[in-house]
């Protein structure tokens, strides 16, 4: 059977953090945290690999006017100002007033609108759904109704019946549901990972 | 039709600015059931005298403005307390997020000045290497020489206050970090869509404390600040009366859709697999 370089480094890499985190071994302990440095730093080259195809992108869609060149433009635009106010000689990175006054004062109200769309947006998309898929649509719907309801901020009796229903509701149904659905996810994920590492899986062949 | 959405946003403004006044006693923001809030008060007064509590900020900027009141609470009254706070984020906007909350207790002078342990990349491998060593190169000051005399990794620290979002959240935290020091208490502060996978924690004890819900969080700032903390920009609970509002308009759209489904639910039926693919 030809394996494939990455799904050797998988298999090899994954039996030392698993043979690490089951067992009390100097030598095993020191393997295992040299390949988590080195992840470390895999995912740091990756982050830098990606701003940089990212900028190239749009920097070809804006030169030869393809795509959105808008876009393209306020984006290179953003990423150099983010840049500049980090890495301006004497800058304290992350830390300078310049930065924290992008975060602040445009990053965080971008995204705080983005998110506040999400109100019209969910219910326009719901509406669409019923009309759709009416029968998954319409459970799904009437699920939310009822969570939105329970989640009412009143007071007096009223709003604790309500928050005491809520707590059921979080703690059983949801709760049950949600747990399912992470065992399911868990238990997939366990037997691919097996797969892999009793070379069993064909997808690489 | 296309009007609906200019009417609520006019409604919800009015509804903040005048709101509170018109239905002061009628609405309630913190949860009756302060159990929660409690649990946290607890798990705080737990703590002993010149405590460390490492405050692992992974919030995302979406979702940042919904937990926020609960989570500067929540710093004032452990500094109020006399304990040292360390940050850390395993996630980007978790670092925009936690600069500036660190500059934000800076500016307002409150307790010890916190120490930044920084950003680590690798989320989850870069959470396994902070157990072991969390201080970044350079690291000075009271609360750093307290870490490294303890050893320089996580377990110096006396609680994790771990503050989600929907990138990385505690139950990361929990899956990485806690199973390898499961002696040090974690107390999570994470936005409503992660209560139901992070509630079992609870329930176990993995977490020593939740607020995962706007109630609960608003519960928790009356516990701290008292009854009289209003909606302000600068870390008061939301405006009841323009949640309330919001709420009801989705009720109303969400119910109107599923009665105009009903017709169409009492006809249709199942269809096949191959025609649903064919579609």
């Amino acid at each position: 059977m030809r394996r494939s370089i990455p799904a050797v480094l998988v298999v090899v890499v994954g039996l030392l953090l698993l043979v690490d985190f089951v067992l009390v071994n100097p030598t095993v302990a020191s393997l295992a945290s040299g390949a988590q440095e080195l992840i470390v730093l895999l995912a740091a080259a990756a982050a830098l690999a990606g701003a940089a195809t990212l900028v190239l992108r749009h920097w070809l869609d804006l030169s030869e006017r393809r795509r959105d060149p808008l876009g393209s433009g306020v984006l290179l635009a953003g990423f150099a100002v983010m840049m500049v106010a980090g890495l301006y000689p004497g800058s304290a990175g992350a830390s300078d007033p310049a930065v924290r006054w992008l975060v602040a004062a445009l990053l965080a109200p971008l995204v705080a609108a983005l998110f506040a769309m999400l109100f019209v947006f969910v219910l326009s998309t719901a509406r669409t759904g019923v009309a759709l898929r009416t029968r998954q649509a319409a459970v799904m719907l009437a699920a939310a109704a009822v969570v939105v309801v329970l989640l009412l901020p009143i007071g007096g009796s009223l709003g604790q019946s309500l928050a005491a229903l809520a707590g059921w509701a979080f703690d059983v149904p949801i709760g049950g549901v949600f747990r399912g659905l992470l065992i399911g996810v868990a238990t997939l994920t366990a037997v691919h990972a097996a797969r892999i590492l009793l070379t069993v899986d064909r997808a690489d062949e | 039709m296309a009007l609906w959405w200019p009417v609520l946003l006019l409604a919800l403004s009015l509804a903040i600015l005048i709101g509170p006044a018109l239905t002061e006693g009628t609405l309630q923001l913190a949860n009756p059931d302060r159990t929660r809030a409690a649990g946290v008060q607890a798990a705080f007064d737990a703590l002993p005298d010149d405590a460390l509590v490492l405050v692992a900020l992974d919030a995302d900027l979406g979702t940042y403005p919904e937990i926020r009141p609960a989570v500067r609470a929540a710093l004032d009254e452990l500094l109020s307390a006399g304990a040292s706070l360390a940050f850390v984020s395993v996630s980007v906007e978790g670092r925009a997020i936690g600069v500036a909350e660190q500059a934000r207790l800076r500016a307002a002078g409150a307790g010890e000045e916190p120490l930044d342990l920084g950003f680590v990349t690798g989320v989850e491998a870069g959470l396994v290497l902070l157990v072991g060593d969390a201080l970044p190169a350079g690291a000075s000051g009271a609360i750093a020489d307290a870490v490294a005399e303890e050893g320089g990794g996580l377990a110096a620290f006396d609680m994790m206050l771990l503050v989600g979002g929907s990138d990385v959240g505690p139950r990361t935290w929990v899956e990485q970090v806690g199973t390898r020091l499961p002696e040090v208490p974690m107390v999570a502060i994470a936005p409503t869509f992660a209560e139901p996978e992070l509630a079992p924690y609870l329930r176990t004890g993995q977490l020593v404390a939740l607020l995962a819900t706007v109630r609960d969080d608003a519960a928790f700032v009356e516990s701290v600040v008292g009854p009289e903390a209003g909606p302000t920009s600068t870390g008061g609970p939301p405006s009841a009366a323009a949640m309330l509002l919001g709420m009801l308009v989705a009720v109303v759209v969400l119910g109107r859709a599923l009665v105009q489904a009903l017709p169409r639910l009492r006809r249709s039926t199942p269809r096949p697999a191959a025609e649903d693919d064919e579609a």
